[in-house]
């Protein structure tokens, strides 16, 4: 019996020495060698994998960074400025501070302003939707409302909005990383500027459509009649089929073109309700959330 | 309708839906549930009445409490394998027994996996071969209770056919009647009764369409093919293809448990391989196994190959020959 | 035994409901809208402006590039507008908009019902004309058929195959001109053929429909005694079986030959026609005339047999017109739908114009088209054995919902041809045919940008 024991625990000891020793030559072996650069810019970086940057990863991403002479290609927008700061201290480059963005959504078309004109029977995805055909309202540019927005949002950031049937962005979650744009079949998220204290105007709404079949479509429709862009002192506002877009790299956030527009499609967000652009807002509103209050033209980097 | 529906082609549907083949499979096993009801009486309908209820309400359960999706037991899939298992259990068996193995059926088997579609294992079989391990004076109690007729026929009592080949050699059964067997009298669970039940119903799953015959058909072709090797050989030693075709949970088990959708390969030349496996795996537990019956043991087996089975059997696509 | 394609395939009900209806013609609307993308490919380019008088046959566009199409005025009158209009998926396209006014035809079209049956000699005029006069592919793809019919160099076509099969359920407007333009339609089929080279060419028609064959037959019979150039002409018979008309499962039925993933018909020798294309060859290179006209069934289980139509329709005429005429959309309707009820399309917008290749007005009831909930895949294998292409739907949606190209293409996702018939069979209503459609779009998007980089 004891000898049984004993050669037991003998051959199995013998059994993992010679494996462990077989496992050290094979790792040895076939070691890829890597530039240990890759791990330590992979280290800084924010590790969701959410592909935002444009590669696989975030270890595909170290490495292209890694690779590259200069960082103007690479930036990673989940971590935004701090992080490519890191990585850039990490490879001994520099590199630019890039503005904040957020995504945002260019559709108004809620239940109340685009009465639905047919009903969707198929299966729940803006991309099958759209293949299939405009929409099930009148409008053809409009937000399908399917969410595949929200599935393509790493971060939580998305939802759907049951009264509206539009998806809405939290703007504390959200990390500009892009998914949601490249989801959308319709092209209606939009990465912008995220502004001086999250104030941004932007046209909320894609419909090329002639202002009356706009209309028609959908009560809350940019018809495109210029007025905007007339009325706007920076020459921020472009009109092209029918359609205005507010470049917010030349919007000064004067809220001119809000006051004009006869439809109510150009939407001002994060505006303090008192419009003093040196008061303080924080006290104005107690529902408006604390990131209000911050001073800062870059709001501290999403950590938590 | 106010408003035009609008959704890609097709814009048909077939009439058949999960709920509609599982209740197929349902009506394709009552045959050998009557059969069984008729020659074992009240117990056998107290085990039927006990395995469909356990199986159906746990599944209520746990999808309603546990899992917190919507409910699948209108599916009707539950309740096969309720049928199944209780078509599985000797006529004796007492209804606590049943009662767990419905628990391992439906609980581990089927609902751990994430429920129906989602099985590794055939539940039915998973619940019966945990009693077999578990309970097997219980399993292998063949004694005859009481039925509505038949209860003056010359019955084989305490044994089933392979059971007594186990024990005593082939001699034992000798004087088996084939045709009794064919009908009525063949000892052990209660699916195992009626060869003729369980082959009405296997008709009956073909005509609906509700499975193919290849899976089945190979199992028997293998059980006899093999067993008429052995047989041809040494027909002292070994029993021959008839035997075993007819006894034991081969029918049962080749038309009922091994088709199950879920746990059976998709394609054709899958359903053969698994069929084979299945069949070779029989007869080697039954030929040199310390059990006298393998099927449940050979279809578990073979269960967990299907992924791999699926992995290498692929359709036959048009113009790529 | 009769002949059938060898993979898969479905038995839905063929609901051949309007089949005893003959042809009526629309009388004109006052106004017609007409598409500028009424085939496969670039849409055509308009040629006239709001206040041009036209008449009816008229080139109104001109094709916009190889695989494109000319557009003809189905009426005449004055171009009130030429502009977007919402097509039936309610997407934007131009149209030209026509005050109708009398019905005078352009100049050179033969009106009269005398059949031609001399085959004329020259191969080039005879497709000049086809291209002329917009004759695009009618069953279903509207694809361009002066293109299909000039096989590229180094292939030679060795069948011509006619669809008659029609085997979309509901559908009847295929039937009834078998029935009442069966010579046309042969005389068709001869002309093609001999611009392929005096090629076999096989009629094929789905069982279900015994008089269609019968009458094809013996117009094939009638002309063979009685005029040149019509022999090797023959009707087949084939068995009833969805998708028989599906233009590979129909080489595979005739010839038994498959072509190869991502090929064409012409590879294996085949060309194949549907027959209305046939009747608007004979149209167009024996009278002249062009591609303005086409026959649309009108039907549905929820109308009365009295209100089950097929009709003679020009092109551009409103959806809504037609089934104003034909009484008014039925109460029950759910759905209408555009072509057969396997891979028609749903009308989001009743107002949209007919176009060349509009086959039918189908009404579905909701009890017959609204789909049941999602429930699991029980891996019962049914989609695979469907399948006329031997694909296998559940893994193919497995790998799309998780965007796994390599393995979609690998499992050939690229060869669906969208029949439905996957999505029809599925006993847990799982939407394969939705996610596999846009998985095939993306791998085939994939493929051709890897061939664009070879080059």
């Amino acid at each position: 019996m004891t000898q049984t024991i004993i050669w037991t625990i003998a051959i199995l000891t013998l059994l993992g020495v010679v494996l462990a020793v077989v496992l050290y030559l094979v790792a040895k072996k076939f070691k890829v060698e890597e530039d240990p650069r890759i791990d330590e810019v992979e280290k800084v970086l924010p590790g969701a994998n959410c592909g935002g940057c444009g590669h696989a990863g975030c270890r595909a991403f170290a490495q292209s960074c890694v690779e590259a002479p200069n960082l103007d290609n690479n930036f990673c927008p989940v971590g935004g400025n701090d992080v490519m700061q890191k990585v850039a201290s990490v490879l001994g480059l520099e590199v630019a501070a890039k503005e904040p963005m957020v995504a945002v959504v260019r559709c108004n078309g809620t239940c109340e302003m685009r009465p639905r004109t047919n009903e969707y029977g198929g299966y729940n995805s803006c991309r099958v939707k759209a293949a299939l055909y405009s929409g099930d309202t009148g409008c053809a540019f409009g937000c399908l409302g399917c969410g595949d927005c929200v599935a393509a949002c790493q971060f939580g950031a998305i939802s759907m909005d049951p009264a509206t049937g539009l998806p809405v962005v939290d703007e504390e979650k959200c990390t500009a990383c892009g998914a949601c744009v490249k989801a959308c079949p319709k092209s209606i998220i939009e990465l912008r500027n995220k502004g001086r204290r999250n104030m941004r105007v932007f046209v909320s709404c894609v419909n090329k459509d002639k202002g009356a079949v706009a209309r028609k479509a959908c009560s809350a429709a940019c018809i495109g009649c210029g007025k905007c862009a007339k009325v706007c002192p920076f020459d921020a506002i472009t009109v092209e089929n029918n359609l205005a877009y507010i470049d917010f790299a030349k919007c000064k956030l004067c809220k001119k073109c809000v006051a004009e527009c006869p439809t109510g499609a150009i939407h001002a967000v994060n505006f303090p309700v008192v419009n003093k652009p040196a008061a303080p807002a924080a006290p104005v509103q107690a529902a408006v959330p604390a990131k209000e209050a911050q001073p800062a033209d870059q709001p501290k980097a999403k950590e938590e | 309708m106010d408003k035009l529906l609008v959704s890609p082609s097709p814009h048909l549907h077939a009439k058949t839906s999960t709920t509609s083949l599982m209740r197929d499979v349902v009506i394709a096993m009552l045959p050998a549930v009557v059969v069984s009801v008729l020659f074992y009486g009240w117990s056998e309908l107290l085990i039927f009445g006990v395995s469909v209820a356990s199986c159906v309400l746990l599944e209520y359960l746990i999808t309603k409490y546990l899992l917190k999706r919507p409910c699948t037991v209108g599916d009707w899939s539950a309740a096969v394998t309720g049928v199944l298992l209780a078509l599985n259990l000797p006529a004796t068996t007492p209804w606590w027994v049943v009662l767990i193995g419905a628990i391992v059926a439906i609980g581990v088997a089927k609902m751990t996996f994430g429920g129906i579609g989602q099985n590794l294992f055939n539940p039915a079989i998973a619940g019966r071969v945990f009693l077999l391990i578990s309970f097997p004076t219980y399993m292998t109690d063949w004694t005859r209770p009481q039925g509505f007729i038949g209860n003056g026929l010359d019955a084989m009592t305490g044994a089933t056919p392979l059971g007594m080949v186990k024990e005593g050699g082939i001699s034992a059964v000798a004087d088996l009647d084939y045709l009794d067997m064919l009908f009525h009298n063949i000892g052990g669970s209660a699916g195992e009764l009626s060869a003729l039940a369980i082959l009405a119903g296997f008709v009956y799953l073909l005509v609906r369409r509700v499975i193919k015959p290849y899976i089945t058909l190979s199992i028997l072709a293998t059980v006899a093919i093999f067993s008429g090797i052995f047989w041809a050989v040494n027909p002292a030693e070994y029993t021959g293809p008839l035997f075993n075709l007819l006894t034991g949970g081969i029918l049962l088990g080749s038309v009922f448990m091994a088709t199950d959708y879920v746990t059976s390969p998709m394609s054709n030349l899958g359903g053969v391989i698994f069929g084979v496996g299945i069949g070779v795996l029989t007869m080697l537990i039954r030929y040199f196994g310390a059990y006298p019956e393998g099927v449940s043991f050979a279809i578990l087996i073979m269960n967990s190959m299907v992924p791999l089975i699926n992995k290498w059997c692929h359709s036959r696509k048009y113009g790529r020959a | 035994m009769m002949k059938t394609f060898s993979i898969g395939g479905i038995h839905p009900a063929d609901s051949k409901i309007s089949k005893d209806c003959r042809i009526e013609v629309l009388p004109l609307p006052s106004k017609v809208f007409i598409s500028m993308a009424q085939h496969l490919g670039a849409p055509a380019v308009p040629v006239v402006k709001a206040g041009d008088k036209v008449k009816a046959g008229q080139v109104i566009a001109e094709p916009a590039g190889f695989i494109s199409a000319y557009v003809h005025s189905s009426v005449s009158g004055t171009v009130k507008s030429v502009g977007p209009r919402k097509d039936i998926a309610g997407n934007n396209m131009v149209h030209v908009e026509i005050d109708v006014e009398g019905d005078e035809w352009a100049d050179g079209i033969d009106l009269s019902d005398k059949l031609v049956t001399e085959i004329p000699e020259d191969v080039k005029a005879i497709l000049e004309k086809i291209k002329l006069n917009g004759v695009v592919g009618l069953g279903g793809a509207t694809f361009p058929a002066h293109v299909k019919l000039c096989p590229p160099p180094g292939k030679k076509a060795e069948c011509l195959i006619l669809n008659g099969a029609e085997c979309e359920p509901y559908l009847t407007s295929d039937y009834r001109i078998m029935l009442e333009r069966s010579r046309e339609i042969v005389v068709g089929a001869a002309i093609m053929k001999h611009v392929l080279g005096g090629c076999r060419t096989v009629i094929g028609i789905e069982e279900n429909k015994p008089e269609a064959i019968r009458v094809m037959s013996e117009a094939v019979a009638e002309l063979q005694k009685s005029a040149k150039g019509y022999e090797g002409i023959s009707v087949m018979s084939l068995k009833k079986k969805y998708p028989q008309g599906g233009e590979k499962q129909l080489i595979d039925a005739v010839m038994g030959r498959q072509v190869k993933s991502m090929g064409l018909p012409i590879d294996v020798g085949a060309v194949v026609q549907n027959v209305a294309t046939s009747l608007a060859v004979y149209e167009a290179v024996q009278k002249n005339m062009p591609l303005v006209t086409n026959v649309l069934t009108v039907t549905g289980d929820c109308l009365p047999a009295d209100r089950q139509h097929n009709y003679k329709f020009r092109i551009g005429m409103p959806l809504s017109y037609v089934a104003e005429y034909a009484g008014g959309v039925p109460e029950q309707a759910a759905k209408i739908i555009s072509g057969g009820p396997m891979m028609g399309k749903a009308i989001a917008n009743p107002d949209a114009a007919t176009v060349k290749g509009s086959s039918s007005l189908l009404y579905l009831t909701a009890a017959q088209t609204v789909r049941q909930a999602e429930s699991a895949c029980i891996r019962c294998g049914k989609c695979a054995d469907a399948c006329p292409m031997g694909l296998e739907p559940f893994l193919l949606n497995k790998y799309a919902r998780n965007g796994m190209m390599d393995e979609l293409e690998e499992n050939a996702v690229q060869d669906c041809i969208e029949c439905g018939c996957c999505l029809y069979s599925c006993p847990a209503n799982i939407p394969l045919l939705d996610i596999i459609r846009i998985a095939k779009g993306d791998v085939i998007r994939i493929i051709r940008g890897r061939a664009a980089q070879k080059k």
